[in-house]
């Protein structure tokens, strides 16, 4: 427990001073409050725009984050530090899942500051929230284990990324993408930021990703060990 | 396995792909000394640390503190430091924020944090980043670092390497001071001056074999009598006899012929063991 606690505050201290990373985790929320707050004399404008924003900073800032933070690590041998140290390559990982959960959360709940919610809208909103950040980890863990440095974990994180965050939001225009939504967790996790609710549909996706990546996330465990 | 004996390795073999970097490893490290694993690049030094240190498995077998090296966990990395090629140190932190991090994971007082960078000359630069830091400074940090914990063995690969010869002095003095209290360290360099100054004892690493193994004026002793001669001839060849009447009458003809460029007596160092062990120069 001592041994995640130093790992998180190291993690915290070294975000604060990495911009990129910074800038990942604030973007979505800042570009929907400035969207919402330039078009707030119109209709329900609020109404698209935090759900939508709010479906990718779920999906896309956890899993750069992530396999960005994990990638660095290997890439500059800190990791190596830190196993040579006496931390296990599992209290690593949790750390690294904790933090990046933590710190999707905080940024996150700025979108429920940007408009009047109900507090059962807020508590379907952090479900939701938390259950695409936990999704969005661990495929940004998996990426991170899978690559050999940060510049190959970019990318694969940046497109992965960017097909779970933008798929939701071009499934509107085209009936074709909207079904491909559909199987998406965040798109499924849309819906909830709209106010729908978590519907059985959206537990199935969700936790069905969840289990699939963890898997793939133990099998690349066992395999690359973290070298 | 004598009770003295911190590292112990038997017959130990690693490949790379189809290349065999290490063909049968054996020696042992005792207690208290400062051991010197000394071969050119690309020897295979680095190999054998991330073996020792569980970072890479191995055929054979590998030992530290009696764990075998493939089972290596928390207790034995409590009682190891280590400063490898790669510093590992996080760039954006500051010297204090590194050295605090492994002071939380090793539950070592805060106050050690100070203690350990007056030891390594770095007083002062507790709020600098790392990445202001020189090459030099890194290298001080990380082993900052790595004695943070006291611990019993410590692992530097290359730790003087492109570094200033003052830097690398204090560097010798305190490894000097570190054995004083108690430390056992494997080090491992190519540079065979620091070998010869530094060790207790040295093994020779070539080919992915040990071609010699034990004290350094030993070693020399054995390997160079001071009557060797070396020879530059004009064509830039070298050669080196022993200094015997039958030799005489070739260095005769040499000179006869001007083809003689240069002739020295060889000092006995072990670079000149490490040519005659295994025909190859040990520097580059
Ligand atoms: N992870 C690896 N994959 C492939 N080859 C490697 C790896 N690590 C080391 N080698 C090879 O092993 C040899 C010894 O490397 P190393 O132990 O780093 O040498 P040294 O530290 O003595 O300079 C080199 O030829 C290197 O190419
Ligand atoms: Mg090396």
């Amino acid at each position: 427990m001592k041994t995640i606690a130093a790992l998180l505050i190291k993690q915290c201290k070294d975000s604060l001073h990495n911009l990129p990373s910074l800038m990942i985790l604030i973007i979505y929320p800042a570009v929907a409050f400035i969207m919402s707050t330039a078009m707030q004399g119109e209709e329900k404008m609020g109404d698209i725009f935090i759900p939508m924003f709010a479906a990718m900073h779920c999906s896309f800032a956890p899993l750069v984050i992530s396999s960005n933070i994990l990638s660095e690590e290997k890439e500059k041998g800190t990791l190596r530090s830190l196993v040579m140290a006496g931390v296990s390559r599992i209290q690593y990982l949790v750390s690294l899942f904790i933090f990046v959960l933590i710190a999707v959360m905080l940024t996150g709940s700025a979108f429920l500051l940007m408009k009047p919610v109900t507090s059962f809208y807020a508590e379907a909103f952090a479900a939701a929230m938390l259950l695409g950040s936990a999704v969005s980890a661990v495929i940004g863990m998996c990426i991170g284990l899978y690559s050999k440095n940060v510049t190959a974990a970019n990318g694969i994180a940046v497109p992965v990324g960017l097909v779970f965050a933008l798929l939701p939001m071009l499934g509107q225009f085209n009936s074709s993408l909207s079904k491909a939504a559909e199987f998406t967790y965040s798109g499924q996790l849309r819906t909830v930021f709209e106010g729908g609710g978590f519907t059985t549909q959206t537990w199935l996706v969700s936790v069905a990703y969840l289990a699939a990546l963890s898997f793939l996330l133990v099998i690349l465990f066992r395999r690359k060990r973290l070298e | 396995m004598t009770d003295n004996s911190v590292i112990r390795l038997h017959e130990v073999k690693r490949s790379f792909g189809e290349k065999q970097v290490l063909k049968g490893v054996s020696f042992e490290v005792n207690k208290g000394e400062i051991f010197g694993l000394l071969g050119p690049s690309g020897a295979g030094k680095t190999t054998i640390i991330n073996i020792l240190t569980g970072q890479l498995s191995c055929g054979g077998c590998a030992e530290i503190f009696g764990v075998s090296c493939g089972k290596i966990g928390r207790e034995v990395y409590r009682r190891t430091g280590a400063v490898l090629d790669n510093c590992g140190l996080y760039e954006r932190l500051t010297c204090a924020d590194n050295l605090k991090l492994h002071a939380r994971i090793h539950r070592v007082d805060f106050s050690r944090i100070q203690e350990a960078l007056t030891q390594v000359g770095l007083e002062g630069c507790e709020g600098k980043k790392v990445k202001a830091l020189s090459k030099g400074m890194k290298q001080r940090l990380a082993l900052a670092r790595a004695i943070l914990h006291s611990p019993e063995l410590l692992f530097l690969d290359e730790p003087t390497s492109g570094l200033d010869p003052a830097t690398a002095a204090e560097i010798h003095l305190l490894m000097n001071s570190l054995r004083g209290s108690g430390t056992t360290i494997f080090l491992t360099t190519h540079n065979m001056d620091e070998a010869y100054r530094m060790c207790d004892r040295i093994a020779l690493l070539s080919e992915g074999n040990i071609a010699e193994c034990g004290e350094p004026a030993e070693l020399c002793r054995k390997y160079c009598s001071n009557s060797e001669l070396s020879i530059v001839t004009n064509d830039e060849q070298k050669l080196s006899l022993e200094n015997t009447p039958e030799n005489a009458e070739a260095i005769a003809a040499l000179i006869r012929d001007s083809k003689l460029k240069s002739i020295h007596s060889s000092e006995p160092d072990l670079g000149t063991v490490f040519l005659r062990l295994t025909g190859k120069e040990l520097d580059k």
